[in-house]
């Protein structure tokens, strides 16, 4: 059955037209990524438009491609300008950049490219084989379950996205009451419309999405006119050729570290919320806690860079997985791929692999193809990279925002959309220098309208609350939106105040809850396992006298630099 | 007396925006059917919004400052010139970017998205990358090639029909 729906995905993928438009939008996206500015999410929404035209698999494999070209494109930037090209790659930068400027710019490259292609090959193989499994658990949600999910999604996005909680939960509330202006989905009635047509129908979310992170990104990166007219290169970027086999021979040194980089970055894209920017983080210092030379990092150690960069290209995959086997998009370049998949009338569920395997399975080998791709096309691309460097940023900006103007009319073909896009693009612009996350914004806009249409079914089945507290998902959702909501200030009070030290263990055995309710052997078993892990957290704190150390706190800084 | 911050602005005018989005949710028809009303959701959203905004407003007028003053470049505020014409210096570039992108759409009908795109293009980065004769020369160049070449994919490779404005329209 599986080589079946391979074989088929496969016969649809492999044509010429479908071939080079993947070649297209990988080259794009490495260069769209390697511009320091320019993010991924930003890259993929701006090819949105361009895949109107074409059928469901051309145009979701090139916005794939796209996607993994632009994960990939930052450490170029990174490593030979120190600037990194994505949030994804700020990590890559802190070895990357030494490692070059210490003589070796083709080797750190090199292992930036090779780390980012393993990290993409077991991030897709994942994909491929859990994707499938994690839609049969969907299968088990009911509507009560899919709202707590996106109140987690939420909750989890807002915590991780800003410093200061409250802004992050503000820009969600924004987000979700944006999708609620016009008619609404279940009964069709006028809502916060004002009593004008074009508001009656409603926000288109593609509009909305490339105001909030496009037209505000290029504006705020034009803002200071000194840096509006530099150009890249005036930065420090340097021709080089990439050093291939030396690059292998050391990421195979450290093959583990390798595997564990990329197994953080899919579990970090499977988590609603945390994507790219936070996976490579946690992955250099995961690969410096575990190092037998830990003072060699920042200094151009390999695995300063074989860590950041696996894991970072591995994220979208968990991304997808939980897309495509849940319809919640993990992050937010995962929710422009949502609505990628609506605009070619794909609605992702728990059913969409086994109904549509085709398509499904289109996806998942259109990311292993723009893996290998991106590894043929680095060398190339950074040619390319080091012309661009040359433009300077308000020439780029200028252009993109002229590309903005015809991409985001023909979405639907009305003007209404290209107000949207202006009205957005301040609102955007405001919230990102006053801190408000976008982030949680974007998310909420894109889950609104699901939020709504499955608390209205709730409320169709039963006007009773208890099932959202008595259904085991919906209660596990609930209890980790809770403890998500409570991060940032354990996170700020670690190693501080005396309650942190329960934080852990409570959510251990708060989570072990619901997984008991669910029955069977399993789960139940699970739960055991974290209930003991929990207990093992608070005994050991208990035999050391509940004493708080302070560089747990130190620990938490690091990461949040 | 004390200037309120920037924060405690923002959640007055949240704390505004929400009480006259909830009074305006008492205009949403109530249909006879279906059990959750359509002015439900929206309601349940803007209470959320208000008690956040409430929150915020608590933590900004505590903090007495900006609740969290990285997010807003302290440096580059305190090296602003005074006064409102030191805020336009500042905001310049930005300012430029929505007034001509606001013109772009307002001629739309009339210029189209060709002719209007490339002005618009053309226009930007003149006003923010100088007038000096070669510049002018080179985003000339570079704003009928990029918008051009744009419009061309759209309405030839995609089919896809973008304003075409008075002017080309007896074309």
């Amino acid at each position: 059955m599986v080589i079946e729906n391979v074989l088929a995905a496969l016969n649809e993928l492999a044509t010429i037209h479908t071939v080079i438009l993947m070649m297209v939008g990988v080259a794009g996206g490495l260069i769209a990524g390697a511009i320091p500015g320019f993010t991924i999410a930003m890259a993929v929404v701006l090819t949105l438009p361009f895949t109107f035209g074409m059928p469901a698999v051309q145009g979701l494999a090139t916005m794939v491609s796209v996607l993994v070209g632009g994960l990939s494109g930052g450490l170029m930037a990174g490593i030979l300008t120190g600037i990194p090209g994505t949030p994804s790659s700020v990590a890559t930068t802190f070895d990357g950049f030494p490692m070059a400027r210490s003589g070796k710019p083709g080797l750190a490259l090199g292992i930036g490219v090779w780390s980012s292609f393993f990290g993409g090959i077991i991030s897709a193989t994942l994909l491929m084989t859990l994707a499938p499994q994690l839609a049969r658990i969907g299968l088990e949600f009911q509507p009560w379950d899919y709202f707590m999910l996106v109140m987690f999604a939420l909750t989890i996005t807002a915590s991780l996205a800003g410093k200061n909680l409250v802004k992050g939960l503000i820009a969600g509330a924004v987000g979700l009451l944006v999708r609620t202006v016009g008619e609404d989905e279940a009964v069709g009635m006028a809502r916060l419309d004002f009593g004008s047509d074009a508001l009656l129908q409603g926000f288109d979310f593609i509009a909305v999405l490339i105001g909030l992170f496009a037209f505000s990104q290029l504006l705020h990166d034009v803002r200071d006119p000194k840096e509006a007219r530099k150009t890249l290169s005036e930065r420090g970027a340097v021709n080089v050729k990439i050093e291939h086999f030396a690059a292998i021979r050391e990421i195979f040194k450290h093959w583990t570290l390798l595997i564990r980089s990329s197994l953080i970055g899919v579990f970090t894209g499977i988590l609603p919320g945390a994507g790219g920017s936070i996976a490579n983080i946690l992955a250099y210092d995961q690969a410096k806690k575990t190092s037998k030379t830990p003072e060699k990092f920042g200094t151009g150690a390999p695995e300063g860079i074989i860590a950041p960069e696996s894991s970072n290209n591995a994220v979208e995959g968990g991304a997808l997985m939980t897309l495509m086997a849940l319809g919640i998009p993990g992050d937010v370049t995962a929710a422009v791929m949502l609505g990628a998949l609506l605009i070619h009338d794909v609605v992702p569920s728990p059913t969409f692999i086994a109904e549509e395997p085709v398509l499904a399975y289109s996806i998942f080998l259109a990311f292993f193809g723009a893996t290998f791709m991106m590894l043929g096309l680095q060398s190339i691309m950074l040619r390319v990279f080091v012309m661009v460097t040359k433009i300077r940023m308000y020439m780029l900006a200028g252009i993109i925002l002229g590309f903005c103007g015809i991409g985001v009319f023909a979405i639907n073909n009305v003007e209404f959309d290209l107000w949207t896009l202006l009205w957005f693009g301040i609102l955007g612009f405001v919230m990102r220098h006053y801190g408000f996350p976008l982030a949680p914004m974007i998310l909420g806009v894109v889950l609104g309208n699901i939020a709504e249409l499955n608390l209205a079914r709730c409320m169709a089945i039963t006007t009773d609350l208890a099932p959202f507290v008595t259904r085991p998902w919906s209660l596990f959702f609930l209890i980790v939106a809770v403890f998500s909501a409570a991060f940032p200030i354990y996170q700020a009070h670690r190693g501080r105040k005396i309650w942190t030290l329960f934080y852990l263990p409570g959510a251990c055995f708060a989570a072990a809850v619901p997984l008991v309710m669910m029955g069977g052997i399993p789960r139940p078993a699970l739960a055991a396992a974290v209930a003991l892990f929990g207990a093992y957290t608070l005994w050991q704190r208990a035999r050391s006298g509940w004493r708080l150390d302070p560089n747990e706190a130190d620990d938490l800084n690091l990461i949040e630099g | 007396m004390r200037r309120l911050s920037h924060d405690a602005i923002i959640a007055i005018v949240l704390l505004v925006a929400s009480g006259i989005l909830f009074w305006s949710t008492f205009s949403i028809r109530a249909p006879d059917y279906g059990v959750l009303l359509p002015s439900t959701w929206p309601r349940m959203i803007i209470v959320a919004l208000a008690i956040l905004s409430f929150i915020y407003l608590v933590q900004s007028l505590k903090a007495g400052r900006n609740v969290d003053d990285k997010d807003v470049a302290p440096t580059e505020e305190y090296q602003r010139e005074p006064g409102l014409k030191g805020w336009f210096i500042h905001w310049l570039n930005p300012i430029i970017c929505f007034g001509l992108f606001f013109a772009y759409l307002a001629t739309l009908p009339i210029l189209g998205s060709l002719i209007g795109g490339v002005l618009f293009v053309f226009a930007l980065m003149s006003a923010i990358g100088g007038f000096a004769l070669r510049d002018i020369g080179l985003h000339a160049v570079l704003s009928l090639a990029t918008i051009g070449g744009m419009w061309s994919i759209f309405t030839f490779g995609l089919d896809v029909i973008l304003p075409t404005g008075i002017i080309f329209s007896p074309f």
